[in-house]
């Protein structure tokens, strides 16, 4: 999404904002509802569950604006509060702990060598041909809620809303290195997963 | 590190590589053990082409009854 250059940037809204301004806010809420609904989207898996996190997230920032510092980007502080609601509405339903996606790591021989004729190693990337669209958003979505939860939040941010590395440290309020070593945990998990959805083998 | 890696040496450092903060060295030892094998050659594809297809699979659009009843919801609150 582009945003024109002459719009006042978010910090400036932002502190307008914290100062009583609602014209401020509200312009602050039009830029982001749409990208943390999707974010809450990623993260809970259900559109009723996103409806309250989106809520949740836009409260709590309204009434946490006068501790914002501009310390950090206004954007990772938001999307670091869209993220807890996230956590704690999926606690709240107290789900069931799903299978986790461990056991579809790659498998290699003694020697390291990866098992397997390279189309099967390859099968996750042809998910999208062998099922449809409904049936892969289903198990899209089924396959993030496997995931280690410390895996999910890294992943959502960083590979489906496509923030830059460094942006989501921010949000987690952890390194870079610990960022890209979680993603690339969860990226090799759900490989597995397309995999095997796909009729290949992990 | 193993001065001919396998693939399990590849699939390690594969995030680290692709986001450019590998040495050079290391680098040049994983593009030479990709180019001669054909499942790496596949693992990197399928490594790859998994963020690209949860994102479309799971991409959610606000509805626009949402927004306004967004905007609503904050008023009642303030």
């Amino acid at each position: 999404m582009s945003v024109p250059v002459a719009a006042e940037d978010d910090e400036a809204l932002a502190a307008r904002a914290a100062a009583g301004d609602e014209a401020a806010f509200e312009k602050l809420v039009d830029r982001y509802q749409a990208r943390v609904y999707r974010l809450a989207f990623r993260l809970t898996g259900g559109d009723a569950d996103a409806k309250d996190v989106l809520q949740e997230a836009f409260l709590s920032a309204y009434r946490a604006l006068p501790t914002f510092r501009g310390e950090s980007r206004f954007s990772s502080w938001l999307y670091r509060i869209a993220t807890n609601a996230a956590l704690m509405n999926r606690r709240a339903r107290a789900r069931r702990p799903a299978d986790s996606l461990e056991s579809l790591l790659p498998r290699f021989d003694a020697d390291g060598r990866h098992c397997g004729e390279p189309a099967d190693i390859g099968a996750a990337s042809r998910a999208e041909e062998v099922l449809d669209r409904k049936r892969l958003a289903e198990k899209a979505r089924a396959g993030l809620d496997r995931l280690p939860e410390l895996y999910r939040d890294a992943f959502v941010l960083r590979d489906l809303q496509e923030l830059p590395t460094h942006e989501v440290a921010e949000v987690l309020g952890i390194a870079p290195a610990a960022v890209r070593q979680r993603v690339h945990r969860a990226r090799l998990m759900l490989r597995g997963y397309l995999t095997e959805l796909a009729g290949g083998k992990a | 590190m193993n001065p001919r890696p396998v693939c399990r040496d590849g699939v390690e450092q594969l995030m680290d590589y692709l986001e450019g903060t590998l040495p050079d060295a290391d680098r040049a030892l994983i593009e030479e053990h990709v180019a001669s094998c054909p499942r790496c050659v596949a693992f990197v594809e399928s490594y790859r082409r998994t963020p690209e297809i949860l994102r479309r699979a799971t991409l959610a659009e606000l509805p626009d009854d949402l927004a306004a009843s967004l905007h609503r919801f904050l008023a009642s609150r303030r």
